[in-house]
């Protein structure tokens, strides 16, 4: 009996089982005990490898349990839990299956000991994912979970072609820390990359998460990128070259929030943001920015799934996410207001909220290394993020112009997952103790001094200020109905232009050649009828051996022919 | 009984059952069920042959001596064993297969179909245990002709066109190159037998041996190695049974496998490496594996996208014969089985459409999973497989490919692996996606809301006969993924390295 | 404001309890009200610069104020820009494709659904 002791066996078994049972309270009790249960199978567990194989003389170990891998498993599972309450009403089955899929590879992913079951998991959070978006069910999403699929098994392919370059240079498969310097760890690099939607390879994140379903979307913010966050402090630590690429994801995503008009692509762009911190921190690799990068994808995971769920819940109600659609909405969706602006002031870690406890770290981190144009730059995202995901969201979602719109309050699950994840927000931005004691590293950090505090709650103020004068002034933006043009217009337009270009020349040049090509062999036809006809000069007798030669060409001519 | 014995009854069985088809030719139920009951016993005795070679026994049996030098001799060795059983396994899902598809889509005169099915599947197995090139060849032309009645089978003028096309490229190419590479072979090597190690080594001026090996090459265009692939299109216009055993495992397989063949036995992939000859032939595979990907993107019709799809895949195995290393070639003979199991998936699943919807164009798929889940659900499992993600059988092989690739320090063909995955997505899982979840064509924009929501539609699946292969080989793709630790040690006893001399 | 031109679904009592308590925010004046709260606010707290030691990694953070500064400069800098940015980038919801996920609307089985075995 082989052994498969992962938290990602459960989930997969779930799944299996899942479109056997009936539509309703069955299944959806199995998908919320499903990550209970995970949890139970790796907490009690010591510090090792387990279920190890040598397969074809790789050494795969299915389930790694460190520090590192036990606090991504224990939020993944968290994320996987409180999704399940939000979608609660949802009876679309391979919504359900996808999503037990979706959460079981990218928990497995975390728990891998080794390369290719990391390759396996990561595939497998890439197919599953890709169902949540299709979901939707229209040409657009379609069309967008095709691109988001391709670039997603992209990064999966080249994960797979730097584990073997990687195997074969080192003669080992085990995931533990690279370094850069070869094809190989470049590779895996740009995988982690893609995932990770680095600066020009994110345009999958935004693409996606506005077209997934509204249930779909929670899902999608959890697992993938923070996937990403963890396979970079695991493989990447201390790699000076994404300090500056974390420095680029947390600046420019902020430009395009405020003039997107899609909130959930705002929050994805903040998202993008976010992500930015946490790799600076990995890139920092000092034990304190590495407790930053983890305990800020923790935090981040609960308050972009409160933000994602608060503004589904709004699409839910009204049919539209779109801020230019929206406004005034606080007067029947009080509580969804209220969840969103807890979620907001997380993300813009105010103190008390989450954010601020994890982010401080990073910051702290990069100061103490006396990264100065790095700190000023993460200094500004902070009061970016907090421009455009703390007051952008919430103010045209629920203040704003009144839109006239007076849907129901978001219905009772959705505002129980809303509540259960604010009060962790606020839980563990008042008492950050436990979470601290779960991170990887051993640092006593006291996020709640004097200077924290008031120079934090400057920066805050300030941009609110500068944005209610810029709003009062009329030089905000408003929101309008619109595409921004980011870097996927590369592939969306030039790239199928350029192909669609080269595919006119190729045929036009192959019908050209096939057409000369004929007319010789017609020709050359009439000539070797000429030579071999009743009067021809090799109708004669001849001597065996140019008999087989000139069958053999009278064959290849036909096989010319046949093949033209 | 003895191995011996036991090969010539693996071959006997699927000779004679022709026979035994015709003689039963009125009685439709008989009838077929001989076919299957042949399709399993055909099976048992490969597997009993199987065990017996992975004991390490290498049964052989001399049928006869046409001339001096000239004999018709099987032997059996892993490689060979791996393709028979394949062909073999696959043979009875289709066999059971065909009942449902042939009654289910009408077809005439289906006694002459499983005559002829059963011969291809004798001949298949005959250049499996094939001792020596000659009789290689002899059942290489076998399979050729007793395919053409299979491939004309609908008599309609483009079934004659295409069936055409399909002889004449098979035909030619085997007498022009092949034969000449045979006779080539057996000229400076002495002999035709197929050794560890090769026999090529020592013989022949290094400066020749990439023009003997494109005349195998060429010469075994069942591989369908670009530009000698189109008879494998034309041939789509089969029964879709046809298309599923032969035209993704025994004929086509049978063109890699003589191809893998020849590079361990004949040439010796030593030999390849040292020489370099075979670096040509490694860029045209990898060309072969894009271009025909490419060209997969543009067909609507069902079958052709596959058909490319396999000229595609097919070069997959070239490729890995043309690495010349040992990964290569158990890459190589790994994405036999691995292919195999997914594109007969396919085509059975392409099959089930046209017998419950009539429908062989993709555009006209849309919304079609809803009616017809287990067979898209299956569709997508085979086309993940192929495409080479993992928890399917086609992960393995590229990875062996891969490493392949990486031992000969060729990090292009690693990209051109890494490319060929993402446009198996392009072409494959469009066509699964759009059935569960595009909305039907035609609608106007601001419905299509309303229009796609999940309505509960009656599910209308092909026969239960033809739905059953289906997912039998779609489990298999899955199967395979963990089973592969098994047959990675099996494919290690394919010897590489010539016996060493007493 | 008289109830009468007052649709059925604004009138107060109907609105939830935490919805009423904050209707004041629909008035003009008291929006302006919070505004320069939030000014005043500001500078309490660019004033508390002044009462306490500031552990500061660089010596720019010593100016008084600056975090203030340096976050109004910068959000207003960064939507004068973005808004800037908008006359290059922006487009047509329709602009890649006549079905985007932009230009298409929400499918309503997504929606609204709370309890419906689809």
């Amino acid at each position: 009996m082989p052994e498969l002791l992962t938290p990602a066996t459960l989930y997969f078994a779930a799944a299996l089982i899942l479109p056997f049972l009936p539509k309703g309270t069955l299944r959806q009790t199995l998908v919320l005990l499903v990550p209970i249960a995970g949890v139970g199978v790796f907490w009690t567990l010591p510090e090792g490898t387990f279920s190890p194989y040598n397969l074809m003389g790789l050494h795969i170990g299915l389930m790694r349990i460190d520090d590192l891998s036990r606090i991504f498993g224990l939020i993944f599972s968290i994320a996987a839990f409180l999704t399940a309450i939000y979608a609660w009403h949802v009876r679309d089955t391979i919504q359900q299956v996808a999503g037990l899929l979706y959460a079981g590879s990218a928990i497995g992913a975390v728990f891998a000991a080794d390369l290719v079951t990391l390759f396996v998991f990561w595939e497998g959070t890439a197919i599953a994912s890709v169902f949540l978006i299709w979901a939707r069910r229209t040409e657009g999403a379609y069309a967008t979970g095709m691109r988001y699929l391709i670039i997603q098994v992209g990064s999966g392919v080249i994960l797979l072609a730097g584990i073997v370059l990687y195997y074969r240079e080192t003669g080992t498969v085990s995931f533990t820390q690279m370094d850069l310097g070869s094809y190989a760890t470049w590779a895996i690099f740009l995988a982690f990359g893609i995932k990770c939607a680095f600066p020009l390879l994110h345009n999958w994140l935004q693409d996606a998460y506005p077209a997934a379903t509204v249930t779909g979307t929670v899902m999608l913010s959890a697992f993938t990128t923070k996937l990403a966050v963890y396979a970079l402090a695991r493989g990447f630590p201390g790699t000076e070259i994404l300090i500056y690429i974390g420095a680029v994801m947390t600046l420019f995503p902020i430009f395009y929030a405020v003039i997107e008009n899609d909130l959930r692509r705002v929050l994805a762009y903040s998202l993008n943001n976010q992500l930015g911190f946490m790799v600076v921190g990995v890139g920092i690799g000092t034990p304190l920015a590495l407790n930053g990068t983890a305990a800020h994808a923790f935090c981040h995971i609960l308050y972009k799934a409160l933000l994602f769920m608060s503004v589904g819940a709004v699409l839910f109600r009204t049919g539209t996410a779109k801020g230019s659609e929206l406004g005034g909405l606080y007067k029947t969706m009080p509580w969804t207001m209220v969840f969103c602006v807890i979620g907001a002031a997380s993300i813009s870690a105010f103190p008390l909220f989450s954010g601020f406890i994890s982010k401080s770290l990073i910051l702290s981190a990069s100061a103490n290394e006396g990264h100065f144009i790095v700190w000023l730059i993460l200094l500004f995202a902070s009061a970016g993020v907090f421009h455009h995901s703390g007051i952008k969201i919430p103010y045209f979602a629920f203040f704003a112009h009144d839109s006239g719109k007076r849907p129901k309050e978001a219905p009772r699950h959705m505002l129980l997952a809303m509540g259960l994840t604010a009060a962790l927000c606020i839980g563990i931005g008042v008492y950050p103790a436990p979470l601290y004691a779960l991170l990887p590293y051993d640092v006593v950090y006291e996020p709640y001094t004097t200077s924290h505090v008031v120079t934090q709650l400057q920066l805050l103020f300030f941009s609110a200020l500068a944005f209610a004068v810029l709003m009062k002034t009329g030089v905000y933006p408003p929101e309008l109905r619109s595409t921004n043009l980011d870097f996927d217009w590369s592939y969306r337009r030039v790239l199928p232009s350029v192909v669609g270009g080269v595919r006119h020349a190729v045929t036009g040049t192959w019908r050209f050649a096939a057409r000369v090509a004929l007319h010789r062999v017609d020709r050359m036809l009439v000539g070797i009828y000429r030579a071999h006809g009743p009067q021809g000069l090799l109708a004669r007798t001849w001597p065996t051996g140019s008999m087989v030669l000139w069958i053999a060409v009278l064959l290849g001519m036909t096989l010319v022919l046949t093949y033209v | 009984m003895t191995d011996a014995n036991i090969l010539l009854l693996a071959i006997a069985i699927p000779a004679l059952t022709p026979f035994v088809v015709a003689a039963l030719g009125n009685r439709p139920n008989l009838r077929d069920g001989a076919s299957v009951l042949a399709s399993f016993a055909t099976f048992a005795a490969v597997l009993a042959l199987l065990d017996a070679v992975i004991d390490g026994a290498r049964p052989a049996v001399t049928l006869l001596e046409v001339m001096p030098g000239l004999v018709l001799r099987f032997e059996v060795e892993p490689l060979g064993m791996l393709f028979a059983t394949v062909a073999s396994g696959l043979w009875i899902a289709t066999a059971i297969y065909s009942i449902g598809y042939m009654r289910g889509a009408n077809e005439k005169n289906q006694t002459r179909f499983y005559i002829c099915f059963a011969i291809a599947i004798a001949a298949a197995l005959g250049i499996a245990f094939s001792g020596n090139l000659f009789t290689l060849f002899i059942f290489y032309e076998v399979l050729t002709v007793s395919t053409y009645p299979l491939v004309a089978h609908k008599e309609t003028p483009e079934a004659r066109k295409g069936a055409r096309v399909y002889l004449a490229i098979l035909m030619t190419t085997s007498i022009l190159f092949l034969l000449v590479a045979v006779i080539w072979t057996w000229n400076i090597a002495g002999t035709m037998d197929f050794r560890a190690g090769g026999i090529l080594e020592g013989k022949i001026d290094p400066a020749y041996v990439p023009f003997l090996l494109a005349l195998f090459a060429f010469g075994i265009s069942k591989a369908a190695l670009m530009p000698f692939h189109r008879w494998l299109p034309a041939a789509m216009v089969a029964p879709t049974p046809v298309s599923a055993l032969l035209h993704a495992v025994a004929v086509v397989k049978a063109g890699v496998f003589t191809m893998l063949k020849v590079g361990t036995y004949i040439f010796g992939v030593g030999f390849l490496g040292k020489t370099g000859a075979a670096e040509w032939l490694m860029w045209l595979a990898a060309a072969s594996i894009l271009i025909a990907s490419i060209v997969a993107l543009t067909k609507d019709d069902l079958k052709a996208r596959l058909a490319y799809s396999t000229v595609s895949q097919l070069s997959y195995i070239t490729l890995g014969v043309a690495l010349a290393s040992q990964m290569g070639v158990i890459g190589g003979s790994m994405h036999i089985v691995m292919h195999a199991m997914g594109k007969i998936t396919l085509f059975m699943c392409a099959g089930a459409i046209y017998v419950a919807a009539h429908k062989t164009k993709i555009s006209e798929l849309d919304g079609l999973g809803r009616k017809m889940p287990i067979t898209f659900i299956c569709f997508a499992i085979a086309s993940l497989s192929i495409i080479g993600l993992p928890p399917f059988g086609g992960a393995w092989s590229k990875w062996y490919l891969m490493l392949a690739a990486a031992d000969a320090g060729q990090i292009v063909i690693i990209g051109v692996l890494m490319l060929s995955s993402l446009l198996n997505v392009a072409y494959l899982l469009p066509i699964p996606a759009r059935a569960f979840f595009a909305p039907p064509r035609g609608q106007v924009a601001h419905s299509l809301g309303a229009a796609a929501a999940p309505v509960r539609e009656g599910v209308e699946e092909a026969p239960l006969l033809c739905l059953i292969p289906i997912c039998v080989t779609a489990i298999g793709c899955l199967v395979l993924f963990f089973a592969v630790g098994g047959l990675y040690e099996y494919l290690l006893s394919i010897q590489i390295l010539p016996e060493s001399m007493p | 404001m008289t109830g009468s031109d007052i649709p059925p679904a604004d009138d107060p009592a109907r609105l939830p309890w935490l919805s009423r308590q904050l209707l004041w925010v629909d008035d003009k004046r008291n929006v302006d009200r919070l505004v320069w709260a939030l000014a005043l606010v500001c500078g309490a707290l660019a004033l508390a610069d002044f009462l306490y030691h500031k552990h500061s990694y660089f010596p720019v953070e010593n100016i008084p104020g600056f975090y203030g500064f340096y976050g109004f400069l910068m959000c207003a800098a960064l939507v004068i820009a973005a808004k800037g940015l908008r006359v290059f980038l922006k487009r047509g919801e329709d602009y890649y494709a006549p079905l985007t996920v932009e230009s298409e609307e929400h499918p309503d089985a997504d929606l609204g659904r709370e309890s419906v075995d689809a």
